[in-house]
């Protein structure tokens, strides 16, 4: 554990660690481009250069390991002035983009310019000229002129995704970022690397052009996309949310996410969503407001003897609106028949070695954990048996938010509109459901993103979410339906279930706020 | 005057043959050294004072003995790629006497104990890689490659491997780089090669001429070799001597010879009518003397570096008062622009921004700013990067530019060359 001294104060460090790490552990982090804590090092930026005591030529704070008694300063003028001109060289070549480029307001290249440029360029000759708007593949978008070379993209290929699609080609100031020939950027994180690039050479297709990051605020939840539960932040405003990147937790996700959770945010926007309570009596479907509606399907709920009475679950709702559940149709309806939907259970066991695995359902282990707690032994034949001979009068289900990743749903319907009553929980606005013959409720539900909860990933770990924004207001939680069901009309959350966030672990690895209002690019200034 | 130790038989058409090499001494010393200790090899060495011959002048014996003892694999890389301009020493030797080389590699692989070796070539040097790979040939045939090479017990395979022509594969790092199959771009130094080099082991790597002196100083003992040159910079050099003088062409002089001696003497002086302007001493990234410090420099890395310049790879280059000295900058500025690898971002984007300057001035569109930021980007670039192609890349712009300033601003005003009068096209037709 050595000891040394980092711009004035004495730390002591772990064994091996770098200057980088240790100026980020005095809580003054270095700026920087080409480092990244989940690739190797690269140390080709040039910008965290240090004075050593002792050592005339500056040295590069993330390749340098701290020996015992170290002084390292990146204060004196020699280093400032270094940095100063370490910037000055990435922007001689660098376009004028601002105004068209999506990292206004998050890039790197901005945020150092503002911390200790602001000077007028002395560059007077022609700049580089680039390929720009190329298509590395189907969801990146790279544009040569604005790269910095860092090289983290190509670094994320080679060590995390392996895949090995991206190069640097051509030498010095000619150098391009390209997929090498026969192959495109077409990977299962290649989104990864638009959140790693530091400036605006890689952007995302998907959100090109639709946002200024500006007006967009953050919130941290957890991804629905499968069982992992990578940590996420959603970006979002009053009209909706527009990209989901992640965040880093040791345990559970790395520093990355795959590309199917970055589109979890489209089932959530308005244009997807059952906006409006229906129901559909005696053929004829109307409109009503989703607490009255709920009421109203309690009464047929309640009028149903509990034999007859069965619920549908699917792993997309949180550990307390599955207790909520349970205590309502177990509790106070006294019925057993509650089923766990299954989407795909077969690809279940299924994982890509990195992050994505087959259960494409964020809380196939919280809905097991509370059906054994409470001893529900029902099985999916049971449902079908019951479903074929008549014997269900009233069925409940809790449908998923995302129903691309349930390809069984229009053959579930069809078997489910059987019932005489369907009293459907659904957060999509779904095409489907205009065939229902019989008399069905759909009540209107908020998705993961508008709730605080729990979910219980794959290998049991516990991630308490937060509600982020509300993006339909009328639209009810899970608990609050099952209070309605009851003909309970208050809806205020249970005060004793305010969920906190747990923050991931914090490593030295981990950015804080602070550091990125200083010297990381992440971070918006507010609205204007 | 010159001095016959390494080009002594160069003269002769046999000695590129196996056989004219035997007939002159030819692996005699590799027997003697076979039959001593490899620690005594570099103790002898270390005692000779033999210096780097590519540039750097580390010295030899140092840099072999920062090998770990511990018996892991190690490899010698022989660094062939001679890409410093104005250098053409390491190309004779290749094409008139390759066993030289190989002889002197065979003993210096013995004395650190590796058992593979590699000849790095520039991949134009056509002639000289074909030389080297029949001398390897006729090598293994003979039995000084290969296993229990003269009964000795100790093996050893050499390869030749061909460079596709990038000047940046001559750094060290580089060259492992592209040994190693990857884009030849330097590496991070800690760790320095000879902890973790070539595949990951421990790796020397050494100048053509320097393993050629090995055998030399085998040959003669550490003492005669110091005979030759100053107390320290020992032994003979060759020089490569070019640009206006009458006799352009490689000589092997002692170290500590009067440089202008080299010139007017071996090089046979500047043609009648002109002066003497300026000397670049050790390849184009050495800093330039102008005609009164070449009066009094000597051609060893003391003076030289004490005059703010170096001996570098021993490439002279003789500037007469006909050349402009801007003209002879935007040839400079252009080669490292080229060559430079990319990878940091000093050296990729301010090799790029030195020579759009130049040529910006040459072609008469320079401002007089333009000349104290060159300055500025040339001093800024300095230190700062991965490898020293970024410092050898602004020294001759800093030099130039300090010494030859009025040439500089001549240009700037008026948008004609000083010394020839004319426009950059005028120039260059």
């Amino acid at each position: 554990m050595p000891k040394c001294t980092i711009n004035g104060k004495e730390i002591e460090v772990k064994d091996g660690a770098t200057i980088m790490e240790a100026f980020r552990q005095v809580g003054e982090p270095i700026a920087h481009y080409c480092y990244h804590p989940g690739l190797s090092v690269a140390g080709v930026c040039r910008l965290c250069i240090c004075e050593i005591e002792g050592n005339p030529r500056p040295q590069i704070a993330c390749n340098t390991a701290v020996t015992p008694g170290m002084k390292v300063s990146n204060k004196t003028e020699k280093v400032k002035d270094g940095a100063k001109w370490i910037l000055d060289f990435h922007l001689i070549n660098h376009p004028l983009d601002c105004p068209i480029c999506d990292q206004a307001g998050e890039c790197g290249l901005q945020e150092q310019y503002m911390e200790f440029g602001k000077y007028d360029p002395e560059m007077a000759e022609k700049k580089v000229k680039k390929h720009k708007v190329v298509d590395l593949g189907p969801s990146v978008v790279l544009d040569s002129e604005r790269c910095i070379l860092c090289s983290r993209c190509v670094r994320f290929t080679d060590e995390v995704s392996k895949t090995h699609e991206l190069g640097i080609f051509n030498r010095g100031d000619r150098s391009e970022i390209g997929t090498f020939e026969g192959k495109k950027l077409d990977n299962k994180y290649s989104l990864n690397t638009v959140d790693i690039c530091p400036v605006g050479a890689l952007t995302s297709r998907d959100f090109r052009f639709r946002q200024r990051v500006w007006f967009l605020k953050e919130g941290n939840t957890v991804c629905t996309g499968c069982s992992t539960g990578c940590n996420v932040k959603v970006y979002f405003n009053k009209e909706g949310l527009f990209r989901v990147k992640p965040v880093y937790n040791e345990q559970v996700n790395g520093h990355w996410m795959c590309d199917e959770g970055r589109d979890v945010y489209k089932f959530v926007n308005r244009d997807s969503r059952l906006l409006q309570g229906k129901k559909k009596s005696q053929g004829v479907w109307s409109e009503m407001s989703p607490g009255a509606l709920a009421l109203d399907a309690g009464n047929t709920i309640k009028s149903t003897p509990p034999a007859k009475l069965a619920v549908v679950v699917t792993g997309h709702a949180s550990v307390e609106e599955y207790e909520d559940l349970l205590k309502t149709f177990q509790g106070t309806f006294k019925t057993a028949n509650i089923f766990h939907w299954l989407n795909n259970q077969e690809s279940f066991a299924s994982f890509d070695g990195l992050l994505i695995r087959g259960d494409k359902n964020p809380n196939t282990q919280g809905l097991k954990k509370v059906l054994a707690k409470n001893k529900i032994q029902a099985t999916w034949s049971e449902l079908e048996n019951l479903l074929k001979s008549d014997s269900i009068e009233t069925l409940v289900v809790v449908g998923p938010e995302n129903q691309a990743v349930y390809p069984d749903f229009a053959e579930k319907i069809s078997k489910f509109a059987k019932v005489k009553n369907l009293v459907w929980l659904s957060s999509g606005g779904h095409n489907d459901f205009t065939t229902l013959p019989h008399y069905a409720w759909l009540i209107p539900m908020k998705t993961f993103v508008e709730k605080s909860g729990t979910f219980i990933n794959h290998a049991g770990l516990e991630q308490k979410f937060q509600k982020v924004t509300t993006v339909v207001s009328e639209a009810l939680t899970v608990s609050e339906v099952c209070r309605l069901f009851q003909g309970d009309k208050t809806l205020s959350p249970n005060p004793s279930r305010t969920a906190t966030f747990v923050e991931a672990s914090r490593s030295q690895d981990l950015v804080t706020l602070e550091d990125r209002k200083k010297n990381e690019f992440v971070f918006k200034r507010g609205p204007l | 005057m010159e001095v016959k130790l390494l080009t002594e038989f160069y003269h002769l058409e046999e000695f590129r043959s196996l056989e004219g090499y035997k007939k002159n001494g030819g692996y005699l010393e590799l027997n003697k050294a076979l039959k001593m200790q490899p620690q005594q090899i570099i103790d002898e060495v270390k005692a000779s004072g033999l210096r780097g011959r590519g540039g750097a002048g580390f010295p030899t014996g140092m840099k072999w003995g920062f090998l770990p003892k511990n018996g892991e694999p190690r490899y010698l890389l022989c660094n062939a790629d001679e890409g410093e301009p104005g250098t053409f020493k390491d190309r004779m030797m290749m094409e008139r006497a390759p066993h030289q080389l190989i002889e002197g590699m065979i003993i210096s692989a013995f004395a650190i104990g590796s058992k593979k070796s590699y000849i790095y070539v520039r991949g134009e040097y056509d002639f000289p890689i074909e030389c080297l790979r029949v001398a390897v040939k006729e090598a293994y045939a003979a039995g000084y490659l290969g296993k229990n090479i003269l009964n000795s017990g100790f093996d050893h395979d050499l390869d030749v491997y061909r460079g596709a022509g990038a000047y940046i594969c001559g750094e060290e790092t580089g060259m492992i780089s592209s040994l190693e199959g990857l884009k030849g771009q330097p590496k991070l130094k800690p760790p320095f090669p000879a902890v973790q080099g070539y595949l990951r082991k421990p790796t020397i790597v050494n100048n053509v001429e320097t393993l050629a002196a090995v055998k030399y100083i085998i040959r003669d003992g550490a003492a005669a070799y110091k005979k030759y040159g100053t107390e320290k910079s020992t032994g003979t050099k060759l020089f490569s001597l070019s640009g206006n003088v009458k006799k352009p062409g490689n000589y092997e002089v002692p170290l500590g010879y009067s440089l202008m001696n080299l010139i007017t003497q071996e090089g046979g002086g500047i043609k009648a009518g002109r002066r003497l302007k300026a000397v670049i001493p050790g390849g184009s990234s050495a800093p330039v003397l102008t005609a009164d410090e070449v009066a009094k420099a000597t051609l060893d890395y003391e003076c030289l570096s004490a005059m703010g310049t170096m001996l570098g790879s021993g490439a002279v280059i003789v500037i007469d008062d006909s050349q402009c000295m801007v003209d002879v900058l935007g040839v400079l500025t252009h080669f490292y622009h080229h060559e430079s690898c990319g990878q940091c971002t000093p050296c990729r984007e301010g090799t790029g921004w030195l020579n759009k300057i130049v040529h910006s001035i040459l072609e008469g569109r320079g401002r007089l700013q333009d000349i104290d930021l060159l300055l500025k980007v040339a001093d800024n670039m300095k230190g700062r990067t991965i490898c020293a192609l970024s410092d050898a890349a602004a020294l001759p712009v800093l030099s130039f530019v300090q010494k030859f300033r009025d040439e500089f601003e001549f240009y700037v005003r008026e948008g004609r060359s000083k010394v020839k009068g004319t426009t950059y096209a005028e120039m260059h037709h």
